[in-house]
């Protein structure tokens, strides 16, 4: 059982009034409302907590590619990367991922991918993506082509990493006459591969056949995580082999504090500024990116996404997110990892406005208190019996 | 040359016999297509909007039927037209064109299309000006004009008042509220999806041709270009950039009108066809 940290980078410091001016935290928000000079101390302030989570013993933390919103303040999540790779000595980097069809020639994916493993020495997680609909607007990269780009360049990456190069490339979207990245990545035959998904079939079967992983994207209801799962699993079967829990990664925020009480009067308010105004439009569905019977089952699925949600009973009955004391926290997610199935719990810590004092205690208390009572009984006590008394 | 050319029907799968708006399917290299077809007269054919108004013998195409032999094709990845998958840019669908006209035996054509389906004539007349006799083109995107930037149409979609507004001139009017209908049916959301997303395919990472500008000397017909005076989708100036570029056209403005004259002003609509190519 696994657990990572993971950070989206939001900008806290949208006016008060956004909701009622504005119709978006997407694409065309004005980019006036970022203050480079805020911006700085944020970014340094985000990375000494990503590095922080390392310390504390997290499995590993992640990063993830937005752009042109408020929501996400990593256009390059491989420049956060690389910094990490500085900052941190021991936790997996995950990069959640790297939006393949915004890149072209994607080699660049597969170029810095690699740069990343080596300097890592071996720790980066490779998580490849389609993007969200807002991304195919702010690039203009035509989202009727989103999926054949995807599956050209995820394999053009992979068959990068495997084959000796230089080879030459010839598919609908890319042709390449050297395809021969230097440098070549250090974790063999490559490193992980992570699928972000948010339910359709097409990326559930597409994950299952090629034996990567699926980390289902948070913000939906559990019974649409555990119909996720079961559908993901389902899919490993007909693939012929039964799927890993390290396959499944379920992505929930956590917050942590000394009673159940106290953590929600400190957690909400940041959470709602979350769900009030990061959210918005995050759903931008630009036209031919699902088939349209996708389309429409996201339409009618509307009902189960977090934006939707007003009320704190029904933000705890879906499990959109997990707030109490050590002791709550604890049983919530030893029960829902079990129910779901998952290997891999991604939990992003620090949400909205939420500061960095309240995010580090928080994460403070998740890893001290929270995860050695919820990882696999088993694996501890091979770990236990492997490890020297000291 | 017409008869070389009659020769080359390589494949007319379905014989047309059925008058009055009937849909057929025929196989066009490939991509299954739908077209309805009626009346007697000169080859007359339609080529649709993004609306995808070819699914129904609309009363329009029965008015130009007294004139003339009417084709209402729907274009590949609209309504039961297959092909989607083999059409990837403006001058794919020139090209589905010129083989379903030679799948149909038809030499010389009056050609006219309203929206996306006018954008889709243009291409075709700048590549095959022998075959087209008389051209109109209505509310038709394809050029750019600085000054007046086409609006983001796929920004606005979801909105059905915005969108009433885009395409009619008084968005309230019984056409407005018919043809945006505020109770769709699943049936005709999925219809629409399918629709914006062949329109996006098109036209999503730039919403015109750069080359058509300077291929337009090359039409040798004479050209209306029809517009609704208050067009807010593709407005008047594009007619005019039509205008300047084409050897021989007339630009048309039909007043209190927007960018779908055939629904909104039907009457004006089809008589200033009609009479242009008569």
């Amino acid at each position: 059982m696994q657990y990572y940290f993971f950070h989206l980078m939001s900008w806290p410091y949208l006016p008060p009034d956004f909701d009622s001016v504005y119709d978006s935290a997407w694409v065309w928000l004005p980019n006036s409302l970022y203050d480079p000079i805020k911006g700085a101390d944020l970014y340094n302030d985000y990375i000494d907590t990503l590095a922080y989570a390392d310390e504390l013993g997290f499995d590993g933390v992640c990063v993830n590619e937005h752009h042109q919103n408020a929501y996400g303040l990593m256009p390059s999540p491989n420049l956060i990367a690389a910094a990490l790779t500085q900052r941190t000595k021991r936790c997996k980097l995950v990069v959640i991922g790297n939006a393949l069809p915004l890149y072209n020639p994607p080699l660049r994916v597969a170029e810095e991918f690699a740069m990343l493993d080596v300097m890592s020495r071996g720790r980066l997680v490779a998580g490849m993506v389609i993007g969200g609909g807002p991304e195919y607007y702010t690039y203009q990269i035509n989202p009727t082509h989103a999926r054949e780009r995807f599956r050209e360049a995820l394999d053009l990456i992979v068959k990068a990493w495997t084959t000796p190069g230089p080879f030459l490339w010839n598919s609908k979207h890319y042709f390449f006459r050297y395809v021969n990245p230097w440098p070549r990545p250090l974790q063999q035959p490559h490193p992980p591969i992570w699928i972000p998904g948010a339910g359709s079939l097409e990326t559930i079967e597409f994950v299952a056949q090629r034996r990567y992983s699926y980390m289902g994207i948070p913000y939906f209801h559990i019974n649409v995580f555990q119909r996720v799962f079961d559908l993901f699993r389902e899919a490993c079967e007909k693939a012929g082999y039964t799927a890993a829990p390290e396959q499944m990664g379920w992505g929930v925020p956590i917050y942590v504090a000394e009673t159940d009480a106290q953590a929600r009067k400190e957690f909400e308010p940041h959470f709602r500024y979350f769900i009030k105004n990061l959210l918005k439009n995050i759903m931008l569905a630009p036209p031919g990116y699902t088939s349209a019977r996708s389309a429409l089952a996201i339409m009618k699925n509307r009902g189960t996404f977090l934006a939707e949600k007003e009320s704190w009973d029904d933000i705890e009955e879906g499990v959109y997110a997990i707030v109490g004391s050590p002791e709550t926290v604890r049983q919530k997610i030893d029960y829902y990892r079990k129910k779901l199935g998952v290997g891999v719990v991604l939990t992003g810590c620090q949400t909205g406005t939420l500061t960095h004092e309240l995010a580090r205690k928080s994460m403070e208390l998740l890893a001290r208190e929270v995860l050695p009572h919820v990882r696999d009984v088993e694996k501890t006590e091979v770990r236990r019996a492997g490890t020297p008394v000291a | 040359m017409f008869e070389t050319l009659k020769k080359l029907k390589y494949g007319a799968r379905v014989l047309l016999s059925r008058k009055g708006g009937d849909a057929e399917t025929i196989d066009v290299r490939g991509r299954s297509t739908v077209i309805m077809h009626g009346g007697d007269g000169p080859a007359f054919v339609y080529l649709h909007s993004t609306l995808g108004e070819a699914f129904r013998w609309f009363p329009f195409y029965q008015t130009w039927s007294k004139q003339f032999t009417v084709y209402v094709p729907t274009h590949p990845g609209f309504g039961k037209s297959g092909g989607f998958d083999q059409i990837d840019t403006i001058e794919d669908m020139a090209f589905h064109y010129v083989e379903l006209f030679d799948a149909l035996g038809l030499g010389e054509i009056i050609l006219g299309g309203v929206s996306l389906g006018g954008w889709i004539a243009a291409e075709f007349a700048v590549r095959w000006p022998e075959r087209v006799k008389k051209l109109w083109l209505s509310a038709a995107p394809g050029l750019w004009v600085d000054d007046e930037p086409l609006p983001d149409l796929f920004r606005e979609m979801t909105d059905r008042d915005k969108v009433r507004k885009r395409l009619f001139h008084d968005p309230n009017g019984y056409m407005a509220k018919l043809v945006i209908a505020d109770d769709a049916n699943e049936e005709q959301m999925l219809s629409a999806y399918q629709s914006m997303a062949v329109l996006a395919r098109l036209m999503w990472e730039r919403p015109y041709d750069p080359k058509l500008a300077e291929r337009l000397h090359r039409v040798q017909c004479p050209t209306l270009l029809l517009w609704g005076a208050h067009d807010r989708l593709v407005p008047p100036a594009y007619g005019e950039a039509y205008r300047k570029y084409l050897p021989q056209a007339e630009l048309k403005l039909i007043p209190d009108c927007g960018h779908m004259a055939m629904f909104e002003k039907e009457a004006e609509f089809v008589d200033a066809v009609t009479r242009f190519c008569r």
